[in-house]
């Protein structure tokens, strides 16, 4: 992700279509109120974080990549994810959610190329790093593997659900195809898996 | 030419994560008096206690925000002269014109560079060694 996010959207008025998928691209970040809404992604090396505040009922989905994840790497590619992470806490806070009641959930990093060095580790790493150190309640998610994977999430209720890929996603290389293979969900997580 | 070394700085954003990000690269630039608050509130009574060279704050933040943070500042003799830089997350012209009315010095928006974050500050400052 160089640059701005292309899109910086809250749905906070008017009610949507019942349910209104918003999907969410590299560099983008959603926040909502709206049950209607379900967001949805799609992630190679890439991390989703979903984040949901429970008592105030909102919640919202960004989607990164560290932009210089394949160099020696410092603060440099850090600070994107960074940004990408605050703008989405931001929305929820400015939306009524409290930072002590966050609770996120993790999902992409794959690696999905043959690469010395790990993209979607590295995604990964700092995504779980970020968790630690905002003091944001876990959720678990999945992270790391092989496939792509597809992420919907439902803000407002806070659940999430993901497919695993049988190959890369679509712009990545082909178009996905359904893995019938159980994926591997976070001990502890309470991930929907369809 | 000041020498980055004897500039007093203190960061308020309310991401610890964001917080670092700013001291790494204030570091880079050769920083050493570097002081961190978690809000509006906890830097005012940081410079309040002992007053910085700058102040280099984020917008929004719980307690007092950035544009908060900047008024009280220039509002109270002992820390009015103090130089301050806003981060915003976006180059929004209504937020830069009220923090330019109550005396901003200058901003950067995020994310950042720290070669940007430098040149920023060397507008406030001059050139720096």
């Amino acid at each position: 992700m160089r640059g701005r996010p292309k899109a910086g959207l809250t749905t906070e008025n008017g009610a949507a279509p019942a349910g209104r998928r918003v999907h969410i691209v590299q560099g983008a970040y959603e926040v909502t109120r709206d049950p209607q809404v379900v967001l949805t992604t799609l992630l190679g090396s890439c991390v989703a974080a979903c984040v949901h505040d429970p008592v105030a009922e909102i919640g919202g989905m960004n989607h990164f990549l560290l932009p210089d994840a394949e160099g020696a790497g410092d603060s440099a590619d850090v600070r994107y994810g960074v940004h990408s992470m605050e703008l989405l806490i931001n929305g929820i806070l400015q939306l009524g959610g409290r930072r002590e009641r966050l609770r996120v959930w993790l999902f992409g990093g794959a690696k999905l190329f043959d690469r010395l060095v790990d993209i979607g580790a590295k995604n990964a790493a700092f995504a779980e790093q970020f968790v630690r150190r905002e003091e944001l309640i876990p959720m678990g998610g999945s992270l790391g593997g092989l496939k792509a994977r597809r992420i919907q999430f439902w803000p407002v209720a806070g659940r999430p659900r993901q497919l695993l890929l049988k190959q890369a996603e679509p712009g990545l290389t082909a178009p996905p195809v359904l893995d019938s293979r159980p994926p591997r969900v976070q001990p502890g997580s309470a991930v929907e898996l369809f | 030419m000041p020498a980055a070394k004897n500039i007093s700085v203190i960061v308020a954003d309310d991401q610890a994560s964001m917080r670092s990000l700013i001291r790494n690269s204030l570091e880079q630039i050769g920083f050493a008096d570097i002081r961190e608050a978690r809000d509006g509130e906890e830097c005012l009574k940081g410079v309040i206690a002992r007053p910085a060279n700058l102040v280099i704050s984020d917008f929004n933040m719980p307690n007092l925000d950035g544009i908060g943070l900047l008024r009280a500042i220039r509002m109270h003799p002992p820390t009015s002269k103090i130089a301050f830089i806003m981060l915003t997350g976006r180059a929004d012209i209504e937020l830069l014109k009220q923090a330019k009315e109550y005396g901003v010095n200058n901003y950067v928006v995020k994310p950042f560079t720290v070669a940007g974050l430098r040149e920023r500050i060397e507008a406030v400052f001059g050139r720096l060694s």
